[in-house]
């Protein structure tokens, strides 16, 4: 028999950045003082990435601009990100956490899943969780003693209600949530506390009286699924503590894949477009080709200075995963869709993924088998000396980037961004 | 002690583990430019150990040598990841 614990850190990026000044000689500690994680505002990454206890108390919050949040502190100290640091951080968590169990899956940069088998004879009951609360106390002492930041360690049956316990309540805690425990603990939060239930459905949820996770457990599922379809079924589950996905440490199978980047300056011609847009396609369909597939569907998004948002997307007549194939079809699905008003935002995704091995090819369209040679010695030089060894001749004068997008941008590692689902 | 984490220079015996151990070391305040840089022998190794925080691994020695005729203590730091060598507290 077995349990699942969920280990997600404090203030993440913060306390990372706090303990490694630390021991950098640094003697203020960022989580003691008004801080935040915050992008170059040169750039136009200007948000909060991560804030400290202290600037949450001036009510700060992650996602609003550094411009916003500098009004409501004036004090506030501002450090720029470093995702090198968060992923050494992250894997050396991943690495103590291995030392309690073989099976961990890590669902994003600050949070993993643990899969922990209840010691041996021991059934389910108030032992067994008091073994389990006794280990998890231990993995949270050691990750703050060794590597210096806290952790928030929920236990529960499933991966859900393990995920709810650790968020109940922060910092440095183990939290349990059996399912015997989710009328006291999980029923009396507010409905939007649940996992999977954002800002849009839960003013539906409203809309139709249900304010806490208890009630929308206690709706009638038919009605639940009239009112919000197959995902309304989803979460009537989750506010039931019914989850039946397991731990697993295989990669997620991949749908779409997709690149986009808030730019340095507002991009008004075609040409500079259609070299940003050939940028993204490099880090795109170097992604793709890396996971073996090729696409059946391009779309490009554009962002105006308005903030204003489009889409377009288009269905390939045959899949492929060449860059300039690619990169041809989203140069025309711009040149649909933009009006000539200044961007501030480009981005592009592949979806409809199927098999590089075997697909259908066309008699009206040129197979060039030296375009698939070309894609993949460009690869293999970049996964040897370093995405920036070879890039176009457009992009060496040029202020744009030759790959853009992703967010260890110098490096070929895959940043683990979490999922939407478990 | 004073935090510094200043980076030095140092000549240091790495035993057959793989362990380096500071024999010499050459510090230039960085406060004090125009001074001739300052060689210390390191006499004695009284404690060492090994932290990570954030994950970023380094061995600590707190040592121990005459300077100006004053036996001083002291922590010196190695970074692994980035083969630099720190006077960390003083």
């Amino acid at each position: 028999m077995y349990c699942v614990f969920h280990v997600d850190v404090n203030s993440a990026y913060l306390s990372w950045e706090a303990v490694y000044r630390l021991q950098q000689g640094d003697s203020v500690d960022l989580r003691t003082i008004s801080s935040v994680v915050g992008g170059n505002e040169a750039d136009r990454h200007g948000i909060v990435l991560a804030k400290s206890i202290p600037a949450k108390k001036y009510g700060i919050h992650t996602g609003e601009t550094l411009h916003s949040a500098r009004q409501k502190c004036p004090g506030l100290m501002v450090v720029p990100p470093r995702y090198g640091l968060y992923m050494q951080c992250s894997e050396a968590m991943v690495a103590i956490m291995s030392q309690y169990a073989p099976l961990i899956q890590r669902y994003s940069i600050d949070e993993a899943f643990l899969h922990y088998q209840f010691p041996p004879g021991m059934t389910p009951g108030p032992e067994a969780e008091a073994a389990a609360v006794k280990t998890a106390t231990r993995l949270k002492a050691q990750i703050r003693q060794e590597l210096g930041f806290t952790v928030n360690v929920g236990i529960g049956p499933n991966k859900l209600l393990a995920k709810m316990a650790s968020e109940l309540r922060k910092p440095d805690q183990v939290h349990t949530l059996f399912l015997h425990e989710m009328p006291e603990k999980m029923w009396p939060l507010p409905v939007q506390e649940l996992f999977f239930v954002g800002r849009a459905t839960a003013r539906k949820l409203r809309g139709y009286n249900i304010f806490t996770i208890g009630q929308l457990a206690a709706t009638d599922p038919k009605l639940i699924h009239c009112w919000l379809k197959k995902p309304g079924l989803l979460i009537w589950q989750y506010a039931n503590g019914l989850d039946h996905s397991r731990v697993t440490d295989e990669p997620v199978p991949v749908k779409s894949i997709g690149n986009s980047s808030t730019l340095a300056f507002d991009v008004t011609d075609r040409a500079t477009a259609h070299q940003i847009l050939l940028s993204l396609c490099e880090t795109t369909a170097m992604r793709l080709r890396k996971i073996r597939r090729c696409a059946q569907v391009v779309s490009v998004t554009l962002r105006s200075d308005k903030l204003i948002t489009c889409h377009h997307q288009r269905r390939l007549e045959v899949p492929t995963d060449v860059t300039s194939l690619i990169w041809q079809e989203a140069c025309r699905l711009f040149d649909d869709i933009w009006q000539k008003e200044p961007l501030r935002h480009m981005g592009m995704h592949l979806s409809d993924l199927c098999s590089n091995d075997y697909y259908q090819l066309s008699l009206f369209h040129q197979h060039l088998e030296k375009h698939h040679q070309l894609d993949k010695t460009i690869d293999a030089l970049r996964s040897r000396f370093g995405t920036r060894a070879v890039f176009r001749g457009c992009f060496s004068h040029s202020p744009i980037q030759p790959l853009m997008g992703g967010v260890l941008q110098d490096q070929e590692v895959e940043y683990p961004m979490m999922a939407s689902y478990l | 002690m004073k935090v510094w984490m200043h980076p030095i220079e140092v000549i240091a015996f790495f035993d057959s583990q793989g362990l380096p151990r500071p024999l010499r070391y050459r510090w230039q305040a960085k406060d004090q430019p125009h001074h001739e840089p300052v060689i210390v022998k390191v006499d004695r190794i009284l404690q060492q150990h090994e932290e990570k925080p954030a994950g970023n691994r380094m061995l600590v020695y707190r040592c121990q040598s005459v300077m100006h005729d004053l036996e001083r203590v002291y922590e010196l730091k190695y970074e692994l990841s980035t083969c630099k060598w720190f006077l960390f507290k003083m």
